[in-house]
């Protein structure tokens, strides 16, 4: 085994914690039963990595192994790291039937020409996802397989999400993608954060929807309203329980019902000019004040819904909030309008 | 604008009736299933964010003995929320049919400015001031029974008591040495 394949395997056991590893290592495949039993998981991290790293010479392991390692390990755990998330645009006639084997040889085939020295693995995940994994080279070094870049991308539809990647490596990967899956063009789609679970199932729009009906429900039932608000006992009853069951309905269908993704972070980037009726100096500022306000929580949609309806956030919730699941991105500037000093409208843009 | 008013409905037999506001909606919840599990009197329960209530339960809606507005003194919104329904009220209350419970005052120990103020607000409109815990359900049966002593007394179900004659004895009094600097 090569210097790198060992150094690749020092850094893969000490990142993952050890009841993981002895999962990843079965899933892996590569050790027979005997060797996977003759490494003593009760040891500390440097003895196994010891063992492992005798047990990998003995099968004459290379470091394309070690890295399908790191790929199994990152496709069970996703949720680490940062990652971002872009958009196709202008798909071709033949987009649409895009299938993997293709996908998969055109990849490897743009990203070669554009660069050399690329190492490359594409694997097909149980749901629909392919990932791949990059480690870059070039021409006079080999492959770097420990900032190894994560793509993940959903056959026929135009998302990708893609983490580890550094600036000068961007244009390439984008070209690259662009061409294999038939589009002509690829933007950023201002969605990013450390779950990836959480941002692909926002970006599906794979939560609980509520539909904005006009007639909630045909029979009046005593007990319909929100079920915190349940009250049995006959005695008990709530003054302005329409007024909280509206409240509720319009946070829901804001922002759906149910388990939300775990976004955790919204970011506002402020380009309005300042507006304080009790401060002349600053509101006379000709130039927009530049600001930028950041939310973040375990769980930013989930703490949006109980502020619209706890009434903390006004109902009907604003569109600079009901934004973040409806066009499903957490990264915003927000501009004025333009045309007349009286009419103060705020728009999001691109 | 029509305020809430004590005296302009007949009283129910063996029945008591209090309000609870509260602009976060928690604590009214567990008191009022507490509240209701007496047996000596029929307790009715009525729960508002703020004041004022709509007022097209007004022909359903039986006679409001006790107004209690609790308030979490973490939360500067709590208070404010208090204060302005405050006016909504008939005067008629403020002799005795209000009442104020504050929580979480032992966190609140960093900013006294909202519990001093709180303590002048019950002082000056001659109400009590009662401190509860709303975690646990220990605490939560405590508030509830000293809610209840008052409501009885409120209601008219205690004989020769009103609620007048003890709102002397429990309305809330500035300590003397507010004016001195505290330890701190």
């Amino acid at each position: 085994m090569d210097d790198s394949a060992k150094r690749l395997l020092q850094r893969l056991v000490r990142r993952i914690p050890t009841q993981m590893l002895r999962d990843t290592l079965d899933k892996w495949e590569r050790l027979t039963a005997k060797q996977r039993e003759f490494v003593d998981f009760t040891q500390s991290k440097w003895t196994i990595t010891q063992e492992l790293l005798a047990v990998c010479e003995e099968r004459e392991l290379s470091v394309k192994h070690i890295a399908e390692l790191e790929m199994i390990y990152v496709i069970g755990n996703p949720n680490q790291g940062m990652w971002h998330t872009f958009q196709l645009v202008d798909a071709e006639d033949d987009a649409h039937s895009l299938e993997l084997v293709q996908f998969k040889e055109q990849f490897k085939s743009h990203l070669s020409e554009l660069k050399r020295n690329v190492a490359v693995k594409i694997k097909k995940h149980t749901d629909e996802a392919v990932w791949i994994r990059i480690a870059w080279g070039d021409t006079f070094s080999r492959p770097n397989h420990l900032k190894a870049t994560y793509v993940v991308h959903y056959l026929q539809t135009p998302f990708v999400f893609v983490s580890g990647l550094l600036s000068k490596h961007k244009p390439l990967l984008l070209q690259a993608l662009t061409l294999s899956t038939r589009h002509q063009g690829i933007k950023d789609a201002n969605l990013s954060g450390q779950k990836l679970t959480a941002i692909r199932d926002l970006l599906m729009r794979q939560y609980q929807h509520v539909f904005p009906t006009k007639y909630p429900s045909p029979l009046a039932e005593r007990n319909r309203s929100v079920s915190s608000f349940v009250h049995l006992d006959p005695h008990i009853e709530n003054e302005q329980a329409e007024a909280s069951a509206n409240r509720h309905r319009m946070a829901g269908e804001a922002f759906g019902n149910g388990m939300l993704p775990a976004l955790q972070s919204a970011v506002y980037k402020l380009e309005t000019k300042f507006r304080d009726l009790t401060n002349e100096t600053m509101t006379e500022r000709d130039k927009p004040l530049r600001c930028v306000v950041k939310f973040s929580s375990p769980n930013i949609l989930e703490s949006l819904r109980h502020c619209a309806s706890t009434g903390i956030a006004s109902t009907p919730v604003t569109p600079l909030l009901s934004s973040i699941p409806l066009k499903g991105r957490n990264y915003f500037v927000i501009t004025d309008n333009a045309p007349s000093a009286s009419s103060q409208m705020c728009q999001t843009q691109d | 604008m029509s305020l809430l008013n004590p005296f302009n409905k007949r009283p129910g037999l063996n029945t008591a009736t209090i309000l609870l506001v509260e602009n976060e909606e928690q604590f009214q919840q567990s008191l009022a299933n507490v509240l209701v599990e007496e047996t000596a009197v029929t307790v009715n329960v009525r729960l508002a964010k703020t004041l004022p209530i709509p007022t097209k339960n007004d022909e359903s809606r039986p006679r409001i003995d006790l107004v209690v507005f609790i308030i979490n003194l973490t939360l500067d919104k709590s208070v404010k929320s208090a204060k302005a329904s405050l006016k909504y009220l008939d005067p008629g209350y403020f002799l005795g049919k209000v009442c104020f419970m504050v929580t979480n005052a032992r966190q609140a120990l960093g900013c006294t400015g909202r519990l001093d103020a709180v303590r002048q607000l019950a002082v000056s409109l001659h109400c009590p001031l009662l401190f509860a815990e709303d975690q646990t359900p220990e605490g939560v049966t405590s508030s509830a029974r000293r809610l209840l002593t008052i409501l009885k007394v409120a209601s008219g179900l205690v004989p020769n008591t009103t609620a007048l004659y003890l709102s002397n004895l429990t309305r809330c009094a500035m300590p003397p040495d507010i004016d001195q600097p505290s330890f701190d």
